[in-house]
């Protein structure tokens, strides 16, 4: 056993959060204007592209590099702890639905093509009231063979402005179908949602007789499949923030004086921090212990992210709060940065489901379990 | 990155199954012969293991269905026999170790006073020389095992006249020594009792059974609480011992409670929380068999750990309701296991108050970890710096 980080894994981070804490810049998001008119995006995207980040986890079959996801969490933190406007989300999760419900030709190009940095891919699975598990997909498809048609409304699409090419979610007959649309197709109609998170773009989708293209190969575990890797990207980008809103926070307590000493001197400061030290500290050994329990296919992978994922979100959030009150009012105006970390944390903690989802999921295959074993 | 645990056929699994099968039932003198007490010390006391082979004897004398000799003798396996081990003189090492080891001499820890446990470097027990012995004088509490033990570890002032932290001194003797009483404390859960006040009245100790030099005393001490901590990261009821979230949750599944959608988010939270810390744990044990010290991070998983251990043997008597507040009423299933010493939904809930007092009290915790972990200014200590016997009441009043 080796519960460490290699120096392979520590020279990805390194190189990563070289890379971001030059590309990123957050300025342009803390400027008054930006609470009327979305921030214009720069040159991240593309740039994260060049750096080949969009086929890190792609199989190499498909032109990837085949990396791990525990090599993905690697950047994935970084990408957190720099808040990087960027569609990367976006783009990863429609590419596990395309390698989770591709065809062997459908993987060959799409994803080769988001490999190179060619196409930019988003995954709408959530209907207009954020179901995400499926009670109600939002959206029907009708025909066969090669010949689908989408009607209905998608919502919370994370990226969709971002994408060449959208993967929908649709009601197939009762059952659960992958389907992959033009982004610019007749029919396609994006609503950008005055999403909290400004360092995210996030649209509704309108789907009228939208010509579509079936990625059969799903079955009733792929959401799951796709959701779980999703769950432990979301918890290693709040694992990063945390630990960058920890870092903020200790630099001004360090810093600010009041009463004659720095106001981290004061033990209602100090004491608030160090709980919130240890429960980062238990996210990011939670979030490694999923990434590794999903790469090597454990029994166990599927609780692991359900935990990496309710805990990193909570301890994102509560990290973040903490951080605006140890600001003082300072840490409540738009121009410090404070805000937009404390909402990309309670935008992760509800983007796919609520962490009290991710408990009854535990708790539902501990039931299971139990079950199973009497 | 590998989570995996030795596996069954790993040769040295193997070896150290093989010798409980041929030595079944071995005394602890056998086992501490072996060397399987200790294993990570050098020889003769040890086997130098790395910890990964520690881990595996650790997992193959539970196995073997014997309760392990840190269970039975903590402060000679664990804490304080290492530091005889780094500090001692060989003469003392061969009169303290091999009886210590064997669990046929039970240890106990002297440091806490009535005057301060969170403030331990304040302590007024003082021990003054006089020819080739020590002459100590005071008293101390919270003695665990002190009513079984006999041999003592204590720590003393031997330089009034030094800074607090600079004056003390670490001394081993045997509880027989005239002038030790022993009185057993009978703690808030009414249970047999665990802890002890010990007095000390003129108790000759010889100069020879100083550990390391007069005035090391604190230093050692650091170095124990450390390695007391980290085995405290485990997600048991109390301290990482005793029931877990595991068996909350069998016990909520075969009672059916875990329907009602209030205990069930919360009994989900814990499990999750106990999960990562084991995992915390598990990656410390990680870091020293890369041979990177753990640090100050072992003192992160105990200030969760002790709460958690709270909030869940709350939650297993909440879900008792009034017949949890009899005394021995069955409650919530346990299944069934070796537990040690809190063995007991209802022994872990009455004792939690102590688990965020024992091993240093959660506000100091939370002071080590801002200060030496994160990095934010010291406490003030306006006493810390004045020699011991010149701090007075006006100096204290002056500066509070």
């Amino acid at each position: 056993m080796d519960f460490t980080l290699g120096e392979e894994h520590l020279a990805l981070q390194d190189s990563a959060r070289n890379f971001l804490s030059k590309e990123v810049k957050l300025e342009p998001y803390l400027r008054p204007e930006t609470n009327e008119k979305p921030v214009e995006r720069d040159g991240l995207w593309p740039a994260i592209q060049a750096m080949g980040w969009p086929g890190l986890v792609v199989p190499e079959a498909y032109g990837g590099l085949g990396m791990t996801l525990l090599d993905l969490t690697m950047i994935v933190t970084e990408l957190g702890r720099s808040l990087a406007p960027s569609a990367f989300f976006g783009n990863i999760a429609g590419t596990w639905a395309v390698e989770r419900c591709g065809t062997e030709e459908q993987k060959q190009a799409l994803l080769s093509q988001v490999a190179a940095g060619e196409l930019t891919l988003a995954l709408a699975v959530a209907d207009p009231n954020g179901d995400v598990n499926g009670l109600s997909a939002g959206a029907r498809a009708t025909g066969s063979g090669d010949q689908w048609k989408l009607n209905g409304k998608k919502s919370f699409v994370v990226e969709a402005g971002s994408a060449d090419k959208i993967v929908v979610v649709a009601d197939v007959d009762g059952q659960q179908g992958f389907f992959v649309v033009d982004a610019k197709a007749p029919g396609v109609k994006l609503e950008r949602l005055d999403w909290r998170d400004i360092t995210r773009e996030v649209n509704a989708v309108t789907l009228t007789d939208v010509a579509a293209e079936r990625l059969p190969q799903s079955d009733a575990d792929s959401w799951a499949w796709i959701r779980d890797r999703l769950y432990l990207v979301l918890a290693a980008e709040s694992v990063g923030g945390a630990e960058q809103s920890m870092t903020d926070t200790v630099a001004y307590a360090n810093e600010r004086i009041a009463f004659g000493r720095p106001i981290g001197a004061y033990q209602s400061i100090k004491h608030n921090l160090a709980e919130l030290a240890g429960g980062i500290e238990l996210a990011g050994a939670g979030v490694q212990y999923a990434a590794w329990a999903l790469d090597e296919n454990r029994p166990d992978a599927r609780k692991a992210a359900a935990i990496a994922q309710s805990y990193a979100s909570e301890q994102y959030c509560a990290m973040t709060f903490r951080s605006i009150q140890v600001f003082g009012a300072i840490g409540f105006t738009w121009e410090m940065r404070n805000h937009l970390y404390y909402k990309r944390a309670r935008t992760n903690a509800e983007l796919l489901g609520s962490p009290r989802d991710q408990r009854e999921q535990l708790i539902c295959l501990l039931e299971a379990e139990h079950q199973a074993a009497a | 990155m590998d989570f995996n645990l030795p596996a069954e056929d790993d040769p040295r699994r193997v070896e150290v199954r093989r010798w409980f099968e041929e030595n079944p039932n071995p005394s602890y003198k056998q086992i501490a012969e072996k060397g399987y007490a200790v294993p990570h010390w050098p020889a003769p006391w040890g086997l130098s293991a790395d910890p990964e082979t520690q881990l595996i004897i650790e997992e193959e004398i539970e196995r073997a269905g014997i309760i392990h000799p840190t269970t039975i003798n903590p402060i000679a396996v664990n804490q304080c026999g290492q530091s005889l081990l780094t500090y001692g003189t060989d003469e003392l090492r061969q009169r303290f170790l091999p009886p210590g080891l064997a669990c046929e001499e039970k240890w106990t820890m002297l440091f806490s006073e009535p005057s301060g446990g969170s403030d331990l470097g304040a302590l007024r027990t003082q021990a003054r020389r006089d020819g080739d012995d020590y002459i100590i004088n005071g008293s101390k509490i919270w003695n665990s095992l002190a009513h079984k033990a006999q041999v003592g570890v204590i720590l003393v002032r031997t330089d009034p006249a030094a800074p607090k932290h600079h004056g003390l001194s670490m001394f081993i003797f045997e509880m027989s020594t005239p002038g030790v009483e022993v009185r057993p404390i009978l703690d808030m859960t009414g249970h047999e009792p665990e802890y002890n006040e010990v007095f000390l009245t003129d108790v000759r100790v010889p100069a020879s059974q100083l550990l390391g030099a007069e005035g090391q005393g604190w230093r050692i001490v650091l170095e124990q609480l450390q390695t007391e901590r980290m085995s405290m990261a485990n997600p048991g009821a109390v301290w990482g011992f005793g029931p877990t979230a595991h068996e909350l949750v069998s016990g909520l599944i075969a009672t059916g409670k875990i329907k009602d959608p209030l205990y069930r988010d919360e009994a989900a939270s814990l499990y999750a929380e106990g999960e990562l810390l084991r995992l915390l744990s598990a990656r410390n044990l990680s870091k020293r068999i890369n041979g990177t010290p753990p640090g100050l991070e072992a003192n992160l998983g105990k200030m969760v750990a002790s709460p958690h251990g709270q909030r869940l043997s709350a939650l297993a008597k909440r879900t008792e309701g009034v017949a949890g507040m009899v005394r021995g009423n069955p409650e919530l299933p346990l299944p069934e296991m070796d537990y040690g010493m809190f063995d007991s939904w209802d022994y872990s809930y009455w004792f939690a108050p102590a688990a965020t007092l024992g091993v240093g009290t959660q506000e100091v915790l939370k002071n080590t970890i801002s200060e030496r972990v994160l990095g934010l200014p010291r406490d003030i200590d306006p006493t810390a710096k004045t020699p011991f016997n010149e701090i007075s009441r006006p100096q204290l009043k002056a500066a509070s």
